[in-house]
Order: C-alpha cells, then structure tokens, then sequence
C-alpha cells in the first residue's frame, strides 16, 4: 500500500512537470527560451514517472532496464538541447529582446 | 492502481497532442525539432506506463529502443540543419 502511494506521488510529480513544460514549450517566445522548459520536462518529468515506476514494479528484472532508461534521458535529453541550441545559434536564428519585447535578428541589432 | 496509471497516461497523451502544435506552426525549423522531441520523450514514458497497466515485460525493449532511436533522430537533424548553405524554407 506505501509502494502504491509512493509510485503515484511519483507520478503526479512527473505529470505536473510534463504540463509545465508544454505550458513553457507554447508560450516563451523564441527557440533558446522553449528550449528551458521542453529539457525541464524531458529530465523531472520523465525521470519523476520512471523512478514511480521502478518503486511500482518493485525488486524484479525490469529494475535494470528502468535505471538504465533514466540514465540515458538524463544524458540524451541535455545533448539534445544542447544540439538543438547550437543549431540555432550558428543559423543565426532571430532571438527575444526584453527591453524591447520583440523577436529580433540574430546579429544583436 | 491500473486506473490511476491510465489517467495519468491520458493526461500525457493529451499534453503529447497539444506539443504537436508546436511541431506544426513552429516558426523556425528548430521549433519543429524541439516539438517532435518533445513529442517523442512523452511517448517513451507513456510506453513505459503501458508496461505496468497490461503487466507485459517487453515493453520496457520497445522504450529502450524509442530512447535510443529519439536521440539519434535530433542530434542528426540538429547537426543537419547547422550545416552550411543550409537556408529556412518559407
């Protein structure tokens, strides 16, 4: 009965942060801004749901692979962003201002 | 428990849904990337929360391969799309 209420406290965390980023991912106004929350939602989001799961399934064979899944989006989920980022930056992609509140070209002017 | 797991597996679905707004009229073609990564991270847990409901193990291959074929996929097309004389499609 704990393992249950664990594994859903688990999951509600996960599901919260999955909302969060698709609030963030249609909201902010450039790439390097979306970027934020979609890596948020990749790493607390799904590591919150996948550690619910293993504290779900218990002591069994499936406790490796989960671990091993949750290691590989910790890492893949970063560089991705990373890579996304970096593609962006070198295509000059026109970015956000704040003073002016604009999305302006990506030459600083 | 079966049931609360469905919901949540619902509710991600449904978040799964709204990102491909952003994979659709995303500005730029990072956008688009970003939405389908996006997209396909949800689809990975909601794989893994099948697991459980129908209580069959191989699943769990299925995700792992979905993990692995997710990273591939955006690192290619990000290192694509940096790649010179590349230019915006209107």
């Amino acid at each position: 009965m704990a393992k249950n209420i664990v594994a859903g406290a688990f999951c509600c965390i996960g599901t919260f942060f999955f909302i969060l980023g698709t609030t963030g991912l249609l909201r902010m106004p450039d790439v390097f801004t979306r970027l934020h929350p979609s890596t948020k939602c990749d790493t607390l989001g799904a590591c919150s749901v996948i550690i619910g799961m293993a504290v779900y399934g218990g002591w069994s064979w499936e406790l490796p692979k989960l671990i091993v899944i949750a290691c590989f989006l910790l890492l893949s989920s970063a560089t991705c962003g990373h890579a996304i980022g970096r593609s962006a930056l070198r295509r000059d992609i026109p970015y956000w201002r704040k003073d002016t509140g604009e999305v302006k070209g990506g030459d600083g002017s | 428990m079966d049931d609360f797991l469905t919901v949540i597996a619902l509710i991600i679905s449904v978040n799964a849904v709204i990102c491909l707004y952003r994979a659709a009229v995303g500005p730029t073609t990072q956008d688009r990337v970003l939405g389908v990564n996006i997209v396909g991270t949800k689809t990975l847990v909601v794989v893994i929360l099948v697991t459980y409901i129908l209580a069959e193990n191989f699943f769990l291959d299925v995700a792992f391969v979905y993990a692995l074929l997710l990273f591939v996929v955006t690192v290619a097309l990000s290192r694509y799309l940096e790649a010179e004389g590349w230019k915006e499609a209107a």
